[in-house]
């Protein structure tokens, strides 16, 4: 191994979706963050921090996915993950769940101090906002529901998009209503589901951007989803991706 | 059982467990409270008229009755009611009509609240009235309503106008209320805050005034 | 109100479809949102005002028994007569017993969710006492025997044509007019003849404000006002959460609630009764009669997250917000109470095992928490109701779930706790899910996740999963492969 001096070190947290459909979204997180000097650390032992069960109702399973978590990265000092709902499920629900085991309590609210979503880290932790990306073209910037109202970051990514030399960023219409994904919302309440992904699409195309940029895997396994069975010419990237250089049709 | 209603259910609310209450967060003064007194002139004006109200200022009793004269011209005002409460009464408007031709009612002129009724309803074509407070944030009106200051009087014509005297303009709620309900006596029946005509949007979002209340409302503030 | 909770989907899908209530729904809760954004800047320090209301809505929810108990002390001391009730079927009979001493032929009533809840109109009828809804929209909404399309305007979505209909038939209005301020006025003087020769109006309660024994009342009309100066009685029916503590807190809460509202700096009138009319006045109600309904809170009360669904002052900001309400509009809740404020409280009053839908129809995106003056914490409780119905809480009426979906997550749930079993999972579902990839791309999945696929491609399943290529991908980039230089 080369010896590059003292590096940083954080744990990468990669969601299941992105672990099953999206892999190539936590290959850039780590080529970005190795990039800006961090060696990005993998527990092979994680597995999921347990939003779809804590959203259908199961709070046990919920639970057991919850300790699993704190068990795997409770050691780590920093904990990066490329999505917004997961770093909120650890820091909002996981002390709600815990609440009545002290131990756990406890342990769960260290862990919660220490879980950043990607480009919060980035330019909050690092206080970088050009990591050496680049894009020629119009950039747009879909604000997900739990990385805005959850984490309060809304910024952080957009700043990224604007230091990317080449890259012109233009807002995109209505930026902050929700893209219909919802987890499972998106196949029961399929034709509700349907159309406001529909609306996000034609808020994309009207804002004349060449590309959206995300940062939550599942807006983007339902934006996506949709423009490559209607638009197949139109691209959504997750923000990892569009920094790291690494393109994946959507 | 009536008795046992309230047992019940307060009994249920009081046996649920207790959580703690926080206090109040901070809040920053409202910005209408370092007005002075033109300054909140000026915005009462400016946000009563953008609801449509009309707003005339005039230096006295006697430029006050001037204006309605004028108002009543345009309007072609026949029947009036008036109001009896202290920025009216002293205005003698039953003469005022007298001398112009202008049927002046007043809520003592009747002596059963259907003839009443029936006079505000159907037989006047606006109502006057005083105000016991403008309040600037809005451009409302704040009216406490007792013997000299019937309900009907503000709500039931098609036109209301309103006079008040300048010293009574106050920058917010509070401030009107903490007079009319602060005294620890006597608090009114019912106290109205009244900001422009009557309105509605419910037919296919059209918006439109003069609902159930009045079409237009006059205030001519008085100092 | 006939409650139609369980066919939501139906209704859903229908209201989805009309080109019309589109047009509304994506128009006016927009120009709504807009203006609440601009006139809460009136405020110095709108995000303090907002938690401000919180508070106060906090403290009432937290004093609840000692607020009614104040409000209660001060309104008999100014001459208010109290009623309690413990359900909808008492407050009726209540109501009807009063209308009846009185010798009344019909009603006057201003708008009221809590009278909708109650069914108040249809017991009037059922006892030929005719209930007339003097509010424009629920007037309509009435004679159209419909629930309210949105809070702010019941009937927004109806055509004129329909209305113009409907006027000639119901009200004997003679002009054949489509345009919306002629209907207006026909509709005024309809009423304006009820109200003059109204003996009993029925109002619903905004605020109760218990330092004072005062009952407060917002609206643009000018209905509710008639209804409190014309007839000789007045009814006036409020939910016990209601109360507020001070004069001062309500009004801030009249700021809030005309911000939220209608975007609104205050309603054109707010009205606020400390008991019947005084001696000597010659308008306004000679008895004032306050009804305090129960109808399921103070069980819901007890419970420690679902009682934070008593701070709703029904601003109806959320629905303005709200990306499924603007799709679906009112209808397909169901009830008195629609958007995510319906969703928070329908199922409480209801049981979740009738109002399913409304509480699993939603995405969590937390545009109603955000906005909300009271500080509900919807999609939080939203996540209470599924649990409870995984649960099968008895309390709450819980659904339990279906016994595959169960041991679904029973499995899932072993997994997530131990990698081994979670990656075996993924090797055994790939070849499943990605015999269905057509250049790595999925459109459909035999008869799985439908509802996705009408509309959606997934992506197939990684031949190599991040757990299955970190090995060498760690080896690259620390080695400073391609892409993974500083």
């Amino acid at each position: 191994m080369i010896h590059r001096g003292p590096m940083k070190h954080v744990s990468l947290f990669i969601p299941c979706l992105v672990d099953l459909f999206l892999p190539e979204i936590g290959e850039a997180t780590a080529r970005v963050l190795r990039r800006l000097g961090v060696e990005p650390l993998y527990h092979e032992a994680q597995t999921c921090c347990g939003q779809p069960a804590m959203n259908a109702g199961y709070r046990d399973q919920a639970r057991n996915a919850a300790k699993h978590f704190i068990d795997v990265f409770g050691g780590d000092d920093i904990i990066v993950s490329p999505s917004g709902s997961c770093v909120c499920m650890v820091k909002h629900h996981y002390p709600l769940l815990l609440c009545d085991e002290p131990v756990w309590l406890r342990r769960a609210e260290e862990v919660s101090e220490r879980i950043f979503e990607l480009s919060q880290y980035i330019v909050d932790v690092l206080g970088i906002e050009d990591v050496g990306a680049s894009f020629q073209g119009t950039v747009t910037y879909h604000e997900s529901c739990h990385i805005l109202r959850g984490l309060g970051v809304s910024d952080q990514p957009k700043r990224l998009i604007q230091k990317a030399d080449g890259a012109t960023f233009v807002p995109l219409p209505f930026a902050e209503m929700c893209c219909g994904f919802g987890g499972e919302f998106a196949e029961n309440y399929h034709y509700i589901s349907e159309e406001m992904v529909k609306e996000k699409v034609e808020n994309y195309l009207e804002s004349g951007a060449d590309l959206l940029v995300l940062c939550e895997p599942g807006c983007l396994l339902n934006i996506g989803g949709y423009l490559s069975r209607n638009h197949p010419e139109k691209k959504a990237l997750h923000i990892a991706s569009f920094l790291a250089g690494t393109e994946r049709g959507g | 059982m009536e008795r046992g209603a309230r047992e019940e259910i307060l009994g249920r609310l009081r046996k649920a467990p207790r959580t703690t209450v926080e206090p109040r967060p901070e809040m920053p003064p409202l910005r209408e409270l370092s007005l002075d007194r033109e300054e909140m002139v000026a915005i009462f004006t400016e946000k009563l008229t953008a609801e449509e109200g009309a707003v005339y200022r005039v230096g006295n009793g006697g430029a006050a009755v001037a204006r309605l004269t004028e108002i009543a011209a345009e309007e072609k005002l026949e029947r009036v009611m008036v109001s009896a409460d202290e920025v009216v009464a002293p205005l003698d408007l039953p003469r005022w009509g007298e001398e112009r031709g202008i049927t002046v009612f007043t809520p003592g002129d009747f002596s059963d609240r259907d003839s009443f009724r029936d006079a505000v309803f159907d037989d006047v074509q606006a109502g006057i009235t005083g105000a016991d407070y403008a309040v600037a944030e809005s451009g409302t009106l704040a009216i406490a309503h007792d013997a000299r200051q019937p309900r009907l009087v503000s709500l039931a014509p098609v036109m209301h106008i309103a006079l008040v005297p300048v010293e009574r303009m106050v920058a917010v709620y509070e401030q009107a209320v903490e007079k009319i309900y602060g005294d620890g006596g006597d608090i009114p029946s019912q106290v109205t805050f009244i900001t422009g005509p009557s309105m509605t949007a419910d037919i296919q979002g059209r918006p439109f005034k003069g609902m159930h209340g009045p079409r237009r409302l006059v205030v001519i503030l008085i100092g | 109100m006939e409650i139609r909770t369980t066919i939501f989907n139906e209704v859903a899908e229908r209201e989805i479809r009309n080109p019309y209530a589109r047009l509304f729904l994506k128009a006016m809760p927009a120009v709504i949102a807009k203006r609440r954004t601009v006139v809460m800047g009136s405020f110095p320090d709108p995000v303090a005002a907002q938690a401000c209301g919180q508070s106060i809505r906090a403290e009432v929810v937290a004093r609840l028994p000692d607020l009614l108990e104040q409000f209660e002390r001060n309104a008999l001391e100014r001459g208010a007569k109290i009623l309690w009730a413990r359900d909808a079927r008492e407050a009726c009979e209540m109501v009807l017993a009063l209308a009846k001493e009185r010798d009344v032929s019909y009603v006057t009533k201003g708008k009221s969710m809590v009278t909708e809840e109650m069914g108040l109109n249809d017991a009037l009828a059922d006892s030929g006492i005719e209930p007339f809804e003097t509010d424009l929209g629920e007037f309509i909404a009435q004679q159209l025997r419909r629930p309210p399309f949105h809070i702010v305007g019941p009937a927004i979505n109806v055509p004129v044509e329909e209305v113009r209909d409907l006027f000639m038939e119901k009200i004997g209005m003679e002009k054949p007019t489509t345009d919306p301020v002629e209907l207006g006025y026909a509709a005024r003087l309809f009423l304006r003849d009820k109200f003059h020769h109204a003996a009993l109006g029925v109002t619903g309660v905004n605020m109760a404000v218990a330092e004072t024994g005062t009952i407060i009342n917002l609206e643009n009309e000018g209905n509710i006002r008639f209804n409190k100066a014309s007839p000789r009685t007045q009814i006036s029916i409020m939910s016990i959460e209601k109360v507020v503590p001070t004069m001062a807190d309500a009004m801030h809460l009249i700021r809030l609630l005309s911000r939220n509202c209608t975007g609104q700096a205050i309603s054109a009138y707010v009205s606020m009764d400390s008991g019947p009319k005084g001696a000597g006045e010659i308008d306004g109600p000679e008895e004032l009669f306050i009804i305090i309904v129960d109808n399921g809170r103070s069980r819901i009360y007890a419970d420690p997250v679902a009682r934070e669904a008593l701070r709703c002052i029904r601003c109806g900001g959320c629905l303005n917000l709200c990306p499924v309400y603007t799709k679906i509009g009112g209808y397909p809740y169901g009830w008195a109470y629609s958007g995510p404020m319906g969703q928070v409280l329908t199922p409480l009053l209801l049981g979740l095992d009738r109002t399913q839908d409304l509480y699993r129809a939603c995405t969590l995106c937390g545009a109603c928490r955000e906005v909300c003056p009271a500080g509900v914490d919807h999609p939080s409780i939203f996540l209470y109701y599924r649990s409870k119905d995984v649960e099968g809480d008895r309390g709450l009426r819980g659904k339990r779930r279906p016994w595959w979906e169960s041991r679904l997550f029973g499995l899932w749930g072993r997994a997530a706790a131990h990698s081994a079993l979670w990656n075996l999972g993924v090797r055994v579902a790939r070849p499943l899910v990605n015999r269905y990839s057509r250049g790595g791309v999925i459109s459909r999945m035999g008869g799985f996740f439908q509802g996705w696929f009408r509309s959606r491609n997934l992506p197939v399943m990684a031949e190599e999963t991040f757990h299955e290529r970190w090995r060498r991908l760690r080896d690259e980039i620390s080695a400073g492969g391609p892409k993974g230089e500083a």
